[in-house]
């Protein structure tokens, strides 16, 4: 909301300087966006450059054909100046610019030699002075306007113009009598009275005779109220009224339009005006559209409409998109001379649901979208009569329309002293409640501990005392409420077991060298094409947005890995090395039968290169399968959680160097080198790498507390054994086999060395175990350590066909 | 003899004693001397063949013993062994000596390029979103807030209704909301606040939680990305006030941005709270003095915040005479480029290594 200075002076006697009235606003509620300048620069004295002025004799510039050599009277002293216009003639008052004026678009003007012709100034034009967008010739002001008089005392041309942040609560203040009213409030300066005189009407006949007015949907449009002006004159708004718009930030079109422009930034009503000899039947009626019925708004396109958005319809057609925008067909044009007034009241959301279903918003929907006060339309009848009688040379039609079936009730609230303690922390006393809320626009009345409050109609966001408590609050300072803290907690804070297990898994990952990344969660659908995922694979089923950015952005992911490998390809693309990333993340799939989707909380990651880049002391290898196992290990050994794998069919990952991890015997993520299709088709040119776990598996994972074990009292006896298998025999068979074996005084055993080759034969190979005995209650002998390992390698024999290795 | 020997004045005492015996005086004076001289620990070990050894005359005197008149006997067995005694530990210390030379000689060849960087052990980076979040869970958790986390695809009635947003509430035009594909009232949450509505509807008060998350608005430029994280706070309990909410932001803002910061409420309008307050914190550039990070006010915006409005409580079904709170919320990426001097939104979510690495 754009309030020009001078335009809020008229209404409220503020004589802070802009700034610092901006920082009280901003401390009372009204967030103020920022302070501009609008119109001619008044800096450096430059508003005493430009002058009225009274061209005296206009003639042929002696070189130019297009040009006229003016002698101006600028007050005092007669000035030549040539000029391009032609709209002027002798004895024509107008604006002029000194040598040395800014313009409002920063030029500077200086006394120049214009085709062998001296010029010391300019009469300028609307434009070059910001007053409208384009001008066909220089200002011509009225006979009566003073000659050698500063400009700006005549006409607004220079403004400071507040930009307030309104918010959604308090469309009082989207005009510039509300921001009055607020600035009155909060610095104490006297408020005018609402500028809402209303004019005599004069005729014989009456705004019956002329129009049939309806409201079908009492609901949408609870209050319709509407004048004639009869006999107006079509034309250009005087030019303080050309200025007002302007530097509230809207064009001017015509006197008509200006007015109800004018009259909505004043009092923030909007209105419209209808031509009244374009509305068929000579009826309107404020109804639902019918499904498919369609509109040519003022701004030239055409609009199908739908039974939930109210019309103000003629007999025929409708003619304005209520609240929101009206018909091109009934418009004021230069040849309008009767003018139908529309002031209503139009339900807001209503108003709201009509602009988002249209995407058409307008000055007027965004103020009745917030729900105005229907109290509202008299004085802004009123004040636009006044000025279109004035302004327009009209007549007043005798008469109203007032549609209004069920007035406003008035609001009463109690406000307790006690209460306004307690909800703020600080006591306020009960006078001072009092003249705040007087100040904002509430009456007060005593009854004992509390003050009974009639709520003015624009107030509609106040409803309860709690309401009232953030009236007295924001005004009675918010800098004065002491801090504190809540007393007499009894509650305990902290992570949870899981948060802390989750904190736990990412430092762990951080720890092997990966980098975390967060990525937008929603996808461009092809993924699972790229991902190689089948027809029936139930992470294709994503969850889609309505309303994407982007179909880049359009679904919800059903799992990490796309994500990541995008990441690494805009890695890669600005030439980083050794990208891996891990997200600890959601995979969102649909859940059958609700509403809601299954957000499966995962941790995925991706190497690509080496986890120690290349330095002088050597580099690490290339990433591969067992590195990532490794990460995942790395990942489970922080929770202190085990997993087992099995063998791995994900159509994204390498056939033979993947595998499924597994969490007492539950799938709970993949481990693997990405296929190198799936890497083509993400742009990735080198290896990657690629793991998901659950993280509810993962943290399920976890034996919990550990409980002691002696392992120092008495020492272990260590052992290395070396068995030939069968190649295919996965190490983990061996392991397994040997566990049982071993039970219970083996205590561990991992492969510390895996051999294929000659000396053990083809389709055969080699597994070094490390093997740990030990008891908790006694020492070992060599007797009990024999007969394990016995047990071990007879185990080993019988089951896998293992041989030791000689 | 050489009278300058280390070995023989060391032993001054036992060589005038030796003199009994004429030969032994002569072989102790002759293998100190030897001991002494070596340079090296291989010359020592000649000299120590030579002199100690199975063939030295030391040992072959000793072993001639009995073959001695009796009378030298125990002589030469006395002065024997204590020079034989005496040389072996003269030995030893010379050996001693020696390493000490040999192994500074060794140190003082081994010398590094002491510039050269360390053994790189990986280390990864946290996100700096990830640790602002962190940071930011941990100083609540510290003033006695637990952690509650909630579904991101969320209903319109927790993420709007039951916040005191219903349909068409003016509000809601200031969300860009996304909405899910075949649910008109299922939308990616715009806040973590449906989380408070859930977590109240479980739980009765005292309730003191923060809820942090992903959160999504249809927005994208330099100061908008269309997901973005939350940390949202909330105080239900018999007396809480808003002086009490003033004083748990100021901790916070303290703990986060240093001690000397000063905060300010400004009044507001958010539809979940009554009264509404912005909180600014006096700017940690320049002090508060005015700069163009705080467009010269000294302050900068860093949440909203306010008492919860009793329709909230309504929806769930808290008694409002019985207890009051208050709720605030702020946006994870904005504090960490306050504190981290950041611009642009974007480069949160480029995921760009040289970005992440810096934090």
């Amino acid at each position: 909301m754009k309030v020009p200075l001078s335009w809020l002076k008229e209404y409220v006697a503020v004589d802070l300087p802009a700034e610092q009235l901006a920082e009280r606003l901003a401390l009372t509620g009204t967030e103020v966006e920022r302070v501009s300048r609008v119109g001619v620069p008044a800096a450096d004295g430059n508003l005493e450059r430009f002058v009225i002025g009274q061209v005296k004799k206009k003639a042929a510039h002696p070189n130019a054909d297009k040009l006229s050599l003016c002698e101006v009277d600028v007050g005092g002293k007669v000035e030549q100046i040539v000029c391009g216009a032609r709209n002027f003639k002798e004895g024509d008052k107008t604006a002029v610019c000194l040598p040395g004026g800014m313009l409002p678009d920063g030029r500077k003007l200086e006394s120049a030699v214009i085709r062998g012709v001296e010029s010391h100034g300019m009469m300028c034009s609307e434009a070059e002075l910001g007053l409208s967008g384009e001008s066909a010739g220089i200002i011509i002001l009225p006979e009566d306007a003073p000659v050698g008089t500063k400009l700006a005392e005549y006409v607004p041309v220079s403004d400071e113009v507040l930009e307030l942040e309104v918010t959604p609560n308090r469309p009082d203040c989207l005009s510039i009598y509300g921001v009055a009213r607020e600035v009155a409030a909060v610095t104490g300066a006297e408020l005018a009275p609402e500028p809402v005189d209303d004019t005599q009407a004069r005729g014989d006949d009456s705004i019956d005779e002329l129009v049939k007015i309806s409201v079908a949907d009492g609901r949408l449009c609870p209050r319709y109220g509407a004048r004639i002006i009869a006999g107006v004159k079509v034309g250009p708004s005087p030019l303080w009224l050309k200025a007002r718009i302007a530097a509230a930030g809207m064009r001017p079109v015509n006197n008509v339009v200006d007015i109800t422009n004018f009259v909505m930034w004043t009092l923030g009503e909007p209105m419209h005006a209808f031509d009244l000899a374009a509305i068929a039947g000579r009826k309107l009626t404020a109804r639902r559209a019918g499904k498919g019925e369609k509109i040519v708004t003022i701004d030239g396109d055409s609009r199908v409409l739908d039974d939930s958005m109210l019309v103000i319809a003629d007999e025929e057609k409708p003619v304005a998109v209520a609240g929101v925008m009206g018909g091109e067909s009934s418009e004021v044009t230069g040849g309008t001379t009767d003018i139908l007034l529309e002031a209503a009241n139009f339900d807001g959301p209503g108003v709201m649901m009509t602009e988002m279903a249209l995407g058409l918003r307008s000055e007027s929907s965004t103020r009745f979208e917030k729900g105005l006060d229907p109290e509202l339309v008299p004085g802004a009848l009123a004040m636009a009569s006044r000025m279109m009688v004035e302004l327009c040379g009209g007549r007043l039609v005798p008469g109203q329309i007032d549609i209004y079936p069920r007035p406003r009730q008035e609001l009463a609230v109690h406000l307790r002293e006690e209460k306004v303690t307690g909800l703020l922390g600080i006591a306020v006393p009960a006078p001072e409640i009092v003249s705040i809320l007087e100040s904002l626009g509430f009456g007060c009345r005593r009854e004992g501990g509390a003050i009974h409050v009639t709520v003015p109609s624009f107030r509609a966001d106040v409803e309860r005392e709690v309401d009232l408590i953030e009236e007295v609050a924001r005004i009675f300072g918010l800098d004065l409420i002491p801090p504190t803290l809540p007393s007499d907690m009894r509650v305990m804070g902290g992570l949870s077991g899981y948060q802390s297990a989750e904190r736990d898994i990412v430092q762990a990952l951080t720890a092997t060298g990966m980098n975390e990344v967060i990525t937008y969660t929603f996808i461009y659908p092809d993924f699972a094409d790229r991902l190689r995922l089948g027809d029936k694979d139930p992470r294709r089923d994503c969850v889609r947005l309505a309303n994407p950015l982007s179909v880049d952005q359009s679904v919800m992911r059903t799992m990490l890995l796309p994500s990541l490998l995008s990441t690494i390809a805009t890695n890669l693309s600005v030439r980083n090395q050794d990208v891996n990333i891990f997200e600890a993340g959601r995979a969102y799939l649909r859940a059958d039968g609700e509403k809601l989707a299954d957000e499966r909380r995962t941790i995925g990651g991706c190497l690509c290169g080496s986890l120690r880049g290349e330095t002088w002391t050597g580099g690490g290898g290339q990433a591969d399968f067992h590195t990532g196992k490794g990460i995942v290990e790395a990942a489970f050994a922080s929770v202190k959680g085990r997993f087992s794998v099995e063998s791995c069919d994900e159509p994204f990952l390498h056939p033979g160097k993947s595998a499924y991890i597994a969490v007492d015997g539950r799938r709970a993520g993949y481990v693997g080198e990405v296929h190198p299709l799936v890497l083509e088709a993400f742009d990735v040119d080198r290896p990657v790498v690629a793991f998901e776990i659950l993280e509810d598996a993962l943290i399920g994972s976890s034996a919990g507390i550990v409980i002691f074990e002696d392992l120092i009292t008495f020492p272990g006896s260590f052992q290395d054994l070396a068995v030939v298998v069968d190649k295919k025999i996965p190490s983990q068979d061996v392991i397994d086999v040997v566990e049982a074996a071993g039970a219970p005084l083996l205590r561990s055993a991992h492969v510390f060395d895996v051999y294929v080759g000659d000396q053990v034969g083809e389709r055969k190979k080699s597994i070094a175990l490390s093997l740990e005995f030990r008891s908790p209650e006694r020492t070992l002998t060599d007797e009990d350590v024999d007969a394990a390992r016995g047990a071990i390698v007879s185990a080993l024999a019988d089951k896998l066909s293992a041989a030791l290795r000689e | 003899m050489n009278p300058k020997s280390a070995f023989v004045n060391k032993y001054k005492d036992l060589l005038k004693e030796l003199e009994a015996h004429e030969g032994l005086a002569a072989m102790f004076a002759d293998s100190a001397a030897d001991f002494d001289s070596a340079a090296d620990l291989e010359a020592l070990e000649a000299a120590r063949v030579k002199h100690l050894g199975r063939k030295s005359p030391l040992s072959l005197l000793l072993r001639s013993i009995p073959d001695l008149p009796p009378e030298e006997r125990p002589i030469v067995g006395k002065y024997g062994n204590r020079a034989r005694a005496a040389l072996e530990q003269g030995l030893a210390d010379r050996k001693k000596e020696l390493e000490g030379v040999e192994l500074e000689r060794r140190l003082a060849s081994e010398q590094v390029d002491i510039t050269l960087p360390g053994e790189p052990f990986p280390r990864g980076h946290l996100h700096i979103i990830t640790q602002t979040q962190w940071e930011i869970e941990d100083i609540f958790a510290g003033l006695g807030y637990r952690i509650a986390e909630g579904p991101e695809i969320e209903s319109d009635y927790y993420n709007f209704t039951a916040l005191n947003t219903p349909e068409g509430h003016p509000a809601r035009s200031l969300h860009d909301t996304f909405f899910i594909e075949g649910h008109e009232d299922v939308l990616l949450r715009t806040q973590t606040s449906p989380v408070q509505i859930r977590v109240m509807e479980k739980e009765e008060p005292p309730v003191y939680i923060i809820s942090p998350g992903r959160v999504y608005r249809r927005d994208s430029d330099a100061t908008h990305t269309p997901m973005f994280h939350q940390i949202e706070g909330l105080a239900v309990d018999q007396h809480i006030t808003l002086a009490d909410l003033k004083g748990t932001l100021e901790t916070f803002a303290k703990a986060i941005f240093g001690a000397e910061r000063e905060i300010r409420m400004r009044p507001h309008f958010f539809p979940f709270t009554e009264p509404s307050v912005e909180i600014d914190v006096s700017c940690m550039i320049c002090g508060g003095s005015g700069c163009r990070a705080c467009k010269h006010s000294g302050w900068l915006e860093i949440l909203g915040a306010g008492m919860v409005d009793p329709n909230v409580f309504g929806f769930v079904d808290y008694d409002t005479d019985e207890v009051q709170g208050f709720a605030f919320g702020m946006g994870v990426e904005r504090i960490a480029m306050l504190k981290h001097g950041m611009s642009d939104l974007r480069m949160f979510y480029d995921n760009d290594l040289r970005f992440i690495k810096q934090f």
